[in-house]
């Protein structure tokens, strides 16, 4: 297993490498310049051009990717353009933002789509399940930015019983450890629930299906044959095999763990890497672009990587030599 | 456990906790104010800021060359010592000869001096700096091509300084009033990585205020600077500015009390607030923004490859440009998205130039009969009855750019779209992203466009109508006599004195339309009634903020 973990982060390298290089040269390529916004209002006519020569730009293209690249090896990612701060800095600060919202954010999905799956389907036909169906095509039929707003203004102004927006209130230096972490905690409740529980949805139905299929094998007729009880026959047999599906599910949303989520972190100024890569995206900021692709291009694979080791636990026919 | 059972469960949470004791902020918050921005700072060194938020928090850290006043009435800056303490032209009005205060110190207890000051200048006009505010020392001395500071600047002593200009113009004053620097925190710094420098992050200043903490992206707090003597401490303990993008969360945060000061409240939202929320005030601040369409004056394809400046085929004719502002119906715009918070646009001089204004102009009424009778002028008329306008073999027909997700000027290019149908001309409307559509309209890579423009405090239309290679002069406008005119208007020492100058600009403008002149914006600010002596105007929404304080919401307001 440690040999095949190895092999499979080696060969990840030269893939990462590539897919930087392509979003390099990709993003230099589409049209709009970073120093565009800059030519605004009431500044120097020809700031756009001075910051061009400042920031390297006029250099070309492949001069600009010998200095990236020396940089790069050197483990240096770079200065944002609009920031103006490092690009190792700015991740530092914004990756446990995002991995506080989306990790939470995961546990509430699969932890509510799991067992509102289950129910589902050893209700199946029932009344229970019809409802449950009903709940989760209308959650995951709601746009994340319309529910988060009628929260914000249900939950946040109506009702005063969460804040807004934020990770904390402006002057939590002043509370005390316990209330710093509840603040934080009263802060993350709305963002999180919204991210989790349209995503809980999908999940449910999928771990529905998965559940139906297997519970209808004919290894599962024989353990309820052997007198099993029935918590054994669906905890110990079924649900296994079943989680094989939702693993995969699993396995693709850890990315999303430092992606982020642009809609979510936008209403709920939450400032996490989602709203960092777009707001990056749309002020041509370069060095911010391809630091974002490298943190997803490594979260795709070792997702990947995750996911084919937990098969290996709860499928016993597959083994990794 | 059903979703909205878990949910129910975590709020009860939530309240119970949220119903303690949390008596530490909530003494600190009645020392505080909150200001709600849009977007973070992007510097806090004035040499190379760029936001509007950076110029707030600058203007309650760094010490001001000058108390600066916007007068309304008059339609003027008016001056008033500040850091210098009195001035006096010479030379014939080239040199300005400054005095500074001797008791004004930095945060680190070093004294400013005249040395700090030439050296933020030096910063200033050095292009490997890339200051946004470079062009403040455009009219200094510079030798072989390059600003040269020595020439510009002589130090007599600490608190005694000459500075050199070419010219005497109106703006000397205006381009003296840039934020100083301490040279001992920066003297080392090297230039071209100036926007990165460490020292950024602290801010040492000499204001009333000085910078507590700065959280990226989320929120930088100011706090009173108990050793200011310029003016004095900040009345306030503390001003947090927190970033909340969204507009309709920012909205919800004024609402609930939880943010004093916001900006901008939309005009579709006026109407709520009036009605619900008492304890928020509604502050209008005078135009200083407007948009435009803008028709490209020149052929651009001959500008671009052969670098040739003649007549853009569709809009290089005036009566065709006039027609166009004739045949859009700018009222029912204005109207529907701005209703009182704007008004018709005339020429891009703002409304608040009073003195300077041409009130001989009139904005030009919708009328499509005198629109389609310009365009037969010029030679525009529907030869072969397909319903568009044609000339020459060339149909009358373009693209409309404006920026995506800007829903004013996404109704503006529909209205548009719809207004000049009738005319017989066909204009299809392409939303672009913000960064593409400035690009290409610096570029001049457009033949029309919707933007807007943003006007300084002080006259000065060299950029917008002079040069035609300037990035500013988006549509390749050009005129001989307005050439003339800026030369006349920009020598003189006394503003006033340029006023007629400024008053036949606008009638060439008028005539001439190189531009749809849409409508000024007068952008809304709310303000929570608790926040006291707030001085939102002209200057901005945190003008004076040393002097805000925090009090009853049903007490009076001093504005």
């Amino acid at each position: 297993m440690f040999r095949y973990i190895v092999r499979r982060v080696m060969s990840a390298v030269p893939l990462l490498f590539g897919l930087l290089t392509f979003t390099f040269f990709i993003i230099r390529l589409a049209p709009g310049d970073p120093t565009a916004m800059y030519i605004r209002g009431d500044v120097d006519p020809h700031y756009a051009e001075q910051l061009r020569a400042t920031l390297g730009l006029n250099d070309p293209l492949p001069v600009q990717y010998v200095k990236w690249l020396r940089g790069v090896m050197s483990g240096e990612l770079g200065t944002s353009f609009s920031l103006n701060d490092e690009v190792v800095d700015i991740l530092a600060r914004t990756i446990p933002n995002t991995m506080m919202l989306t990790f939470f954010a995961l546990v509430l999905n699969f932890g509510i789509g799991i067992v509102l799956g289950v129910v589902s389907a050893l209700r199946r036909g029932r009344t229970v399940d019809h409802l449950l169906n009903v709940v989760a095509l209308f959650l995951y039929s709601i746009p994340e930015f319309w529910l988060g707003l009628m929260l914000i203004l249900g939950v946040s102004l109506n009702l005063d019983l969460l804040p807004a927006s934020g990770i904390h209130s402006p002057l939590a230096q002043f509370l005390s450890t316990w209330e710093y972490l509840w603040d934080l905690i009263q802060h993350m409740v709305l963002p999180v629930f919204v991210l989790g529980v349209a995503s809980a949805a999908a999940t449910g139905r999928y771990m529905r299906g998965s559940l139906l299929e297997v519970i209808q094998q004919d290894y599962i007729r024989t353990a309820r044959a052997k007198g099993l009880s029935e918590f054994v026959v669906i905890g110990k047999h079924a649900l296994r095999n079943a989680m094989i599906p939702i693993i995969t599910l699993f396995g693709l949303s850890l990315p999303f763990l430092l992606g982020g989520a642009v809609i979510v972190e936008t209403v709920f100024s939450w400032p996490g890497m989602g709203k960092l890569t777009v707001d990056a995206i749309f002020a041509r900021d370069y060095p911010v672009i391809i630091a974002c692709t490298l943190v997803s291009g490594v979260m795709v694979i070792m997702g990947n990587l995750v996911a084919d080791i937990l098969y290996a636990f709860v499928d016993p026919r597959i083994r990794y030599g | 456990m059903t979703p909205r059972l878990l949910f129910v469960s975590v709020l009860c949470c939530a309240m119970l906790i949220g119903c303690g004791k949390r008596s530490a902020d909530k003494d600190a918050m009645a020392e505080t104010a909150v200001v709600a921005i849009s977007g973070d700072a992007d510097n806090l060194n004035p040499v190379v800021a760029n936001t509007t938020v950076a110029s707030d928090i600058g203007s309650g850290v760094y010490p001001m060359m000058f108390d600066v006043v916007f007068d309304l009435r008059e339609g003027k800056l008016k001056f008033g010592p500040g850091l210098v303490t009195s001035w006096e032209f010479a030379n014939e009005g080239k040199d300005v000869i400054l005095r500074i205060r001797k008791d004004v110190r930095w945060e680190d207890g070093m004294p400013v001096t005249t040395e700090d000051i030439k050296f933020s200048y030096e910063l200033y006009g050095d292009p490997d700096v890339a200051s946004p505010r470079r062009n403040y020392v455009e009219s200094m001395m510079f030798t072989d091509g390059k600003f040269d500071i020595d020439k510009s600047v002589t130090i007599v002593d600490d608190t005694t300084m000459v500075f050199h200009f070419v010219k005497t113009y109106p703006l000397q004053l205006f381009h003296l009033n840039l934020s100083p620097i301490p040279k001992h925190v920066y003297h080392n710094a090297d230039r071209r990585t100036l926007r990165t420098n460490p020292a950024n992050e602290r801010a040492v200043g000499a204001g009333p205020f000085r910078l507590e903490e700065w959280v990226r992206q989320q929120q930088i707090t100011l706090i009173r600077n108990g050793k200011a003597a310029l003016p004095y401490p900040a009345k306030l303990e503390r001003v947090v500015f927190r970033v909340i993008s969204e507009p309709t969360t920012r909205l919800t945060e004024l609402k609930k009390g939880t943010v004093d000061l916001m900006r901008p409240v939309y005009p579709e939202d006026v109407k709520e607030i009036q009605e619900k929320n008492p304890d928020i005030k509604l502050i209008t601040l005078p135009p200083r923004n407007y948009d435009y369409i803008g028709w490209m004056n020149i052929d651009i394809e001959a500008y671009h490859s052969k670098k040739v400046i003649k007549p853009h085929p569709l809009f290089g004719d005036r009566r065709v440009r006039q027609a166009l502002t004739y045949g859009i119906d700018r009222r029912s715009i204005l109207r529907e998205k701005l209703q009182s918070y704007g008004e018709l646009a005339v020429t891009d001089f703002s409304p608040i130039f009073r003195w300077a204004i041409n009130k001989t102009l009139v904005p030009y009424p919708y009328d499509p009969e005198k629109a389609r009778q310009l365009l037969r002028l010029a030679g525009w008329s529907d030869s072969n009855g397909d319903g568009i306008l044609d000339k020459g073999g060339r149909n009358f027909e373009f693209t409309l750019y404006y920026n995506a997700g800007n829903k004013r000027r996404e109704y503006v290019a529909t209205v548009v779209q719809d207004n000049l149908k009738q005319l017989g001309i066909r204009c299809k409307i392409q939303a672009v992203e913000n960064i593409v559509l400035y690009q290409n309209i610096d570029e001049k890579k457009y033949d029309a466009f919707i933007d807007g423009f943003s006007v300084g405090l002080a006259i000065d239309p060299s950029d917008r109508w002079g040069d035609v290679m300037n990035p500013f002069n988006t549509v390749g406008f050009q005129n001989g006599r307005i050439a003339e005119l800026l030369k006349l208007g920009l020598h003189v020492q006394n503003e006033r004195d340029a006023g007629p100058f400024w008053m036949e600009i606008q009638s060439i403008l008028h005539q001439e339309q190189p531009v749809t002149f849409m409508y000024w914006v007068k952008e809304i600010v709310g303000v929570n009634r608790r926040l006291k002596n707030t001085n939102i105007n002209t200057l901005g929404i945190t003008d004076r903020m040393w002097d805000w304080t925090i009090g009853d919401p049903n007490s009076a307001m001093t504005q």
